[in-house]
C-alpha cells in the first residue's frame, strides 16, 4: 500500500540489538504517558503512580519475587511457542497443554507411590510427556489431513478445561476439603523446594533458563533446527532438499507442547499442591506466553527478556490493584496500551516479522 | 409431542445464540478475505455490548444502542488497521493487544452499570399466521428479535458480494495477491482498512445484541470468550460465509444441546463437547481435495509494501 | 552470554531474599485506627459474590469513622498468599478477609507467618488463634422459595440452575426441595450446572435448557441475573439471588436470597475495635450466620419478602400441617419464618426424616443436620432429578 506522506520508510539493514532495546524503552516511555491520562482522570497523580509501580514491581523484595514468579510460565510456555512459530506452527494451544501438564504432575503426585526421590522427576517427566501429546494431536491433523491448527489448538484448550473440571469433581476428587472440587493435596515430596522468603520455585526457573539456551542452540546449531526453520521460511525449498514436513511438525510440537507442559507442572509443584478449577491454575499464561514469543522475536533467549517484561507487567497490575485501589480492568487497558506502541515502534527500526498461517 | 419440543427448543435457542457468533465471524471472514488477521473480536464485542447498554439505557432506545455499538466496533477495529496496515505491524500481537484495551476500556466505563435493568430491550417478534406452523412457525416465527432475521439476511448478501461482484474479487485479490491487485490499480491499503471496519462494526453489532437483546444487562467481560470462538468459526467456514452460517449454528445448537443432555452424560464432559466436535466435523471434511481449494487467503497476516510483495 | 547474566542475577535473588527475613511485626492495639484489607476471588462488577462482599465493606467503612479498608478484586485462588503479603507488608493492615474457599491453603499459610495479625477466611474450616471462619448461609431462605416455588409450579417441574456441584449449593437444592416437597408431594427440582461461577450465557443456555423440559419456577445459584431474565422472558416465576434482583423482573421476580455480610463485618471488626477478639484466642469463632443473625433476608428486594402479585396465589394454596393445621402458604412462609427467626430456631428444614433419592434414610427422625454435616453435604435429597456429580 501507499505509505502516508507524513511517514517516510526507509530501507535499512537489521537493526541492532542496541536500536531494538532504545526504540521499544522510548514506545514503553510513550505507552506510559498516554495511560497517565487514565490515572489523572481517576484522580491519581501519575507520576506518584509510576513511582508506586517501578517501587512495588522491582524496587520491592516481595515485589521482585513475585516479578520472576510470574515469569516462569511464561518463560516456559514461550520458549516452546518459538520454535513452534519458527516452523509456522500457529500453535495457540499453550494454554491447554500446561493444563495437561499440571493433571499428568496430580496425576504422579497422588496416585503413583514412587519413592520420595523419583516423585518430582517423575511428575516433570510425565508433564512434558503430557503437554507434548496434547501439542502432537494438532500437529499430526496438520501435517496428515491439512486440518488448520489454530482452531485445533484453540479448542483442545477448552477441552483441557473440561477434562481438569471433571477430574476434579469426579474421579480424582480428593476427601480433604469437605466436597469442595480439589484433589487431595500432594505429598510434600511433590513439592518444589523455593527460595527462601519468596514464593519462587527455583528449580522450574532454572529449568527453564536452561532450556532457553538449549533452544536457541537448536534453532541456531543443529540440522534439526535448522530443518526447522527451512519448513517455516521456505516450505518449498523444505520439500526440495527432502526434509519431511510431517516429522518436522511432529519435532516442533512435542517440544512446544512439552514446555508447556513443563510450565504446568512448575504451577503444581510450585505453588498449588493440588489439582484444582482449571481457570484457577492457569491464569492464562499460555495466551500471554504467545504475545511474549512474539516479542521476543521467536528468539528463546529474547524470552527470558519478554518473559520478564511481563512478570513486571503483572507485578505492577499489581500494585494497581493494591496501593491504588484502581478497577483492575485498568491492567489490560495499559498492557493492551503498551503493547501497541511497542509494535508500532518496529516500523521505526524497520524490523519487519513476516508470518503467515493457514498457508500449504 | 416430544420430539417436536426437542426440534423447536434446540433450534430457536441455536438461531438466539448463534447470531452474535455469526455477526461476528461474517465480519472476521471480510476482514480476513482481505489479507488482515483481527484477533481483537472479544475487545470489538465486549465495547459493542458495553456502549450499546450504556446508550440503550440512558435513551431508552434499544436501536440507536446498536447502532452505538457498530460505530464504537468500527472505530475500535481502526486502531488495529492503522497497526497492522499503515504500520505493518504485527497482526497477531495487535489483535490480541485489541483485545486487551476492549476488555480493560469496557470494564473501566462499565464500572457502575451493573445491576441495571434495561428499560427497553429489543423486542420479540411474534409473526402472525407463519408463528402458527408447526414446528417451523415455533421456531422461525415466535420470539425471535430483529437482529436474528437481519443477520440471516445477511449472509446471502455478503456471500453475492464476496463471490459475485466487483468489490468481492477486489477483497479477494487484495488478500491473495495484493502485489498483483496494485499493479492493477487496486488501493491495497484502502481495501483492507475497508474489510477491517466490516468486521470491526459486525462484531460491535454481536456485542450489542448480548447486551441489549440476547442477555439484556452489563456485566463485566460478558462476551465470556465468544471472540475467540469466532475465530476459530472463521477459519472452520474455509472463510466462506456460507459455511460459517453453517457453523455458528452448528456450535450454537452443540453449546445449548450440551446443557440439554446433562441428566444423561458428565456436565463436565458435555460441555467439551462443542470444541471436540468442531476438531471430529474438521477431520471428517478433510478427506477430500476441499482443503486445498478453499485455503486461507494466501496474503493473511502478510502486510503489504510496493515493491516488496 | 544473556543467560549467564540472568544465571547469576538469580543466584544474587537467592541471596538477598535468603538473607532478609521478614520482619514485619506489629500487634493491633485496641481503640487504635483500625485497617481491614479485604480480597475478592471476582471482580467487584459481577454483581454477584464479590459485589455483595463490597457493599458490605463499604458499609463498614461508613459506619466506623476508624476504620479504613482496602481490597483487591479477581484474585486467583493459588495468588492468595503473595496478595496477603502485600496488604500486610505494603499496606500494613491489621485484619484481611479472604472471601472464597479457595484462599484456604493460602491464608492458613498467611496466618501462620503473621500470628500477630487477624485474618478471616470466607466460608472455609481450617481455624487457629488468628484465623476465625464465617458464612452467611442461605440454605433456609431456600427453603422458604421452595415452599412458594411447589406452591406456584404448574407442571411440577422446578428449575435450578447451579455453579458447581458442591456441598453449598447442594445444601441449597436440598432445602430448596424439601420446600417444595412439603407444599407439593409431586414437586421435583430439575438441576443443570454450567461449571463456573460467572458465565451469563451458559447460565441463559442452561435456563433455556429447564424451561424446554417444562419446569415453570426458577431459583439459581451462579453470579448474574441471567435466570431471573430467562424466566421473565417466558413469564414465569424466578427467586433472586444475593443481590436485589426484583428489578430486572418486577411482575415475575417472586422473592429471593439477599445477603448482608456487613453483619458479620461489623459484628467481627467492632469486636477487634474493643479488643474482644485479638489474634490469639479466635480458633473458636466460626461465624455460621443465618435469618436469625440477619447475615441474611428473603425477599425480590430489601424488604419486599413477597412480591405483593403472587400474594393472593399464595394465600390461595392450603397445606396441611401435623403443627399448624391447615394453613395458606402465605401463611406458612411467614410461621417458618418467624420459627427460623426466633433465637431458639425452633424449626429447621434438615430436620429427619429425610431420604435422599437413592432412598437411604439420611436424617433419622427426631433430628437435625448438624452445621458440619450440612457443610460437606454431597447427596441428593429425594425430588432432585439430574446429574448430580460426586453422589455417594
Amino acid at each position: 500500500m501507499r505509505a502516508p506522506k507524513w511517514l517516510k520508510i526507509e530501507r535499512r539493514p537489521v537493526p541492532s540489538g542496541r536500536t531494538i532495546f532504545t526504540v521499544s524503552i522510548l514506545a514503553i516511555l510513550a505507552a506510559l504517558v498516554v495511560a497517565g491520562i487514565f490515572f489523572q482522570a481517576y484522580g491519581v497523580s501519575a507520576i506518584r503512580a509510576y513511582q508506586l509501580i517501578v517501587k512495588g514491581a522491582l524496587g520491592s523484595k516481595l515485589g521482585l519475587a513475585e516479578t520472576v514468579r510470574r515469569a516462569i510460565p511464561l518463560l516456559l510456555c514461550g520458549v516452546g511457542l518459538t520454535i513452534a512459530f519458527r516452523a509456522l506452527f500457529w500453535n495457540i494451544g499453550a494454554e491447554g497443554q500446561l493444563l495437561l501438564g499440571a493433571v499428568a504432575a496430580a496425576g504422579v503426585a497422588l496416585f503413583s507411590g514412587l519413592p520420595d526421590v523419583l516423585l518430582l522427576p517423575a511428575m516433570f517427566i510425565a508433564g512434558f510427556l503430557a503437554g507434548a501429546l496434547w501439542g502432537l494431536i494438532p500437529a499430526a491433523l496438520k501435517a496428515r489431513l491439512g486440518i488448520n491448527d489454530v482452531i485445533t489448538t484453540l479448542m483442545m484448550n477448552y477441552i483441557a478445561i473440561y477434562l481438569v473440571e471433571w477430574l476434579i469433581h469426579g474421579p480424582w476428587k480428593g476427601t480433604q476439603m469437605r466436597g469442595f472440587a480439589y484433589t487431595d493435596k500432594f505429598p510434600s515430596a511433590a513439592m518444589l523446594p523455593l527460595i527462601p522468603g519468596t514464593r519462587i520455585h527455583w528449580p522450574t526457573l532454572v529449568l527453564g533458563l536452561v532450556l532457553a539456551v538449549a533452544a536457541y542452540i537448536l534453532i541456531t546449531r543443529i540440522r534439526q533446527g535448522f530443518e526447522i526453520r527451512v519448513v517455516g521460511e521456505n516450505p518449498d525449498a523444505a520439500r526440495f532438499a527432502g526434509i519431511s514436513h510431517l516429522k518436522t511438525t511432529l519435532l516442533v510440537m512435542f517440544i512446544s507442547g512439552g514446555l508447556a507442559g513443563l510450565a504446568g507442572v512448575g504451577e503444581m509443584a510450585g505453588i498449588h499442591g493440588m489439582l484444582r478449577s482449571a481457570t484457577q491454575i492457569s491464569m492464562g499464561y499460555g495466551y500471554t506466553a504467545i504475545i511474549v514469543a512474539w516479542l521476543a522475536r521467536r528468539n528463546p533467549l529474547a524470552v527470558i527478556v519478554t518473559s520478564l517484561l511481563f512478570g513486571v507487567i503483572m507485578a505492577g497490575g499489581d500494585v494497581i490493584k493494591v496501593s491504588l485501589g484502581l478497577p483492575f480492568q485498568l491492567i489490560n487497558l495499559f498492557n493492551g496500551l503498551i503493547l501497541f506502541f511497542l509494535i508500532g515502534s518496529e516500523l521505526l527500526m524497520h524490523y519487519r516479522i513476516s508470518f503467515s498461517f493457514g498457508r500449504r | 409431542m416430544g420430539w417436536e419440543t426437542w426440534v423447536i427448543a434446540t433450534f430457536s435457542r441455536t438461531l438466539a445464540y448463534g447470531t452474535p457468533l455469526l455477526l461476528g465471524t461474517l465480519g472476521e471472514i471480510y476482514a480476513e478475505r482481505s489479507g488482515v488477521l483481527n484477533l481483537g473480536i472479544e475487545g470489538m464485542m465486549i465495547m459493542g455490548a458495553y456502549s450499546a447498554f450504556a446508550i440503550a439505557y440512558t435513551t431508552g432506545n434499544p436501536w440507536l444502542g446498536i447502532l452505538t455499538a457498530a460505530v464504537v466496533g468500527g472505530a475500535f477495529s481502526l486502531i488495529h488497521a492503522f497497526a497492522s496496515i499503515t504500520l505493518k505491524a504485527n497482526q497477531v500481537v495487535s489483535g490480541l493487544a485489541l483485545t486487551m484495551l476492549g476488555l480493560g476500556l469496557s470494564g473501566v466505563l462499565g464500572r457502575g452499570w451493573e445491576g441495571k435493568p434495561l428499560p427497553a430491550p429489543l423486542g420479540k417478534i411474534t409473526v402472525p399466521v407463519l408463528s402458527d406452523i408447526p414446528v417451523l412457525g415455533p421456531i422461525l416465527f415466535d420470539g425471535q428479535n430483529m437482529i436474528v432475521y437481519l443477520t440471516i439476511l445477511l449472509v446471502p448478501l455478503l456471500w453475492y458480494i464476496l463471490y459475485r461482484t466487483r468489490i468481492g474479487i477486489t477483497i479477494r485479490s487484495v488478500g491473495e495477491n495484493p502485489a498483483t491487485a496494485d499493479s492493477l490499480g487496486i488501493n491495497v491499503g484502502r481495501v483492507r482498512y475497508l474489510c477491517v471496519v466490516v468486521g470491526g462494526i459486525l462484531a460491535g453489532v454481536a456485542g450489542g445484541y448480548l447486551s441489549v437483546a440476547y442477555r439484556p444487562a452489563w456485566t463485566e467481560g460478558m462476551t465470556a470468550g465468544m471472540g475467540w470462538i469466532v475465530i476459530a468459526l472463521t477459519i472452520f467456514a474455509f472463510w466462506n460465509p456460507a459455511i460459517g452460517m453453517l457453523g455458528a449454528y452448528l456450535f450454537a445448537a452443540l453449546y445449548h444441546l450440551s446443557f440439554r443432555l446433562q441428566p444423561w452424560v458428565s456436565p463436565e464432559l458435555l460441555r467439551a463437547m462443542p470444541y471436540a466436535f468442531a476438531i471430529v466435523v474438521l477431520i471428517a471434511v478433510s478427506r477430500g481435495t476441499l482443503q486445498k481449494r478453499m485455503g486461507a487467503p494466501a496474503a493473511l497476516t502478510l502486510p503489504y509494501t510496493r515493491g516488496e510483495g | 552470554m544473556k543467560t549467564k547474566v540472568a544465571l547469576i542475577g538469580v543466584v544474587a535473588l537467592a541471596l538477598i531474599f535468603g538473607l532478609s527475613a521478614l520482619t514485619v511485626a506489629k500487634e493491633y492495639v485496641p481503640g487504635e485506627p483500625l485497617k481491614a484489607g479485604f480480597i475478592y476471588v471476582g471482580p467487584i462488577g459481577d454483581y454477584g459474590w464479590s459485589h455483595a462482599h463490597n457493599t458490605a465493606r463499604l458499609i463498614c467503612e461508613d459506619i466506623f469513622p476508624w476504620l479504613e479498608t482496602v481490597y483487591i478484586e479477581s484474585v486467583p485462588e493459588g495468588e492468595v498468599e503473595g496478595y496477603i503479603d502485600k496488604l500486610i507488608q505494603n499496606e500494613n493492615c491489621d485484619v484481611v478477609f479472604t472471601t472464597s474457599f479457595g484462599f484456604i491453603d493460602g491464608t492458613f499459610a498467611a496466618a501462620q507467618r503473621y500470628p500477630d495479625r487477624i485474618f478471616g477466611h470466607c466460608s472455609g474450616f481450617l481455624r487457629v488463634p488468628n484465623e476465625m471462619t464465617y458464612m452467611a448461609d442461605f440454605y433456609q431462605i431456600y427453603y422458604l422459595n421452595g415452599l412458594i416455588a411447589g406452591a406456584l409450579t404448574k407442571t411440577n417441574k422446578i428449575a435450578y440452575v447451579g455453579a458447581f456441584p458442591i456441598p453449598e449449593l447442594k445444601r441449597h437444592i436440598g432445602a430448596y426441595t424439601i420446600g417444595a416437597r412439603e407444599v407439593n408431594p409431586e414437586a421435583e427440582v430439575h438441576v443443570r450446572w454450567i461449571e463456573a461461577w460467572y458465565d451469563p450465557t451458559a447460565a441463559k443456555e442452561a435456563a433455556e435448557a429447564l424451561v424446554a423440559e417444562g419446569c415453570d419456577a426458577f431459583a439459581f445459584t451462579e453470579d448474574s441475573p441471567t435466570v431471573v431474565q430467562v424466566a421473565a422472558e417466558h413469564e414465569l416465576p424466578s427467586f433472586g439471588h444475593y443481590s436485589p434482583m426484583y428489578q430486572f423482573s418486577p411482575e415475575y421476580c417472586v422473592s429471593g436470597q439477599l445477603v448482608h455480610w456487613e453483619a458479620i463485618y461489623l459484628d467481627c471488626l467492632a469486636k477487634v475495635y474493643a479488643g474482644v477478639y485479638t489474634a490469639h484466642n479466635l480458633e473458636n469463632l466460626d461465624y455460621w450466620w443465618l435469618l436469625r443473625e440477619e447475615a441474611v433476608e428473603m425477599g425480590a428486594k430489601p424488604g419486599m419478602l413477597i412480591n405483593p402479585d403472587y400474594e393472593d396465589a399464595l394465600k390461595a394454596v392450603t397445606v396441611d400441617d401435623p403443627v399448624l393445621g391447615t394453613i395458606s402458604v402465605y401463611d406458612l412462609v411467614m410461621a417458618r419464618l418467624t420459627q427460623m427467626t426466633d433465637p431458639s430456631m425452633i424449626f429447621d428444614p434438615f430436620s429427619g426424616p429425610i431420604t435422599d433419592r437413592e432412598g437411604n434414610l439420611r436424617v433419622p427422625v427426631g433430628s437435625r443436620m448438624s452445621v458440619a454435616e450440612l457443610t460437606t453435604m454431597e447427596w441428593a435429597v429425594d425430588g432432585v432429578v439430574g446429574p448430580w456429580p460426586g453422589e455417594p
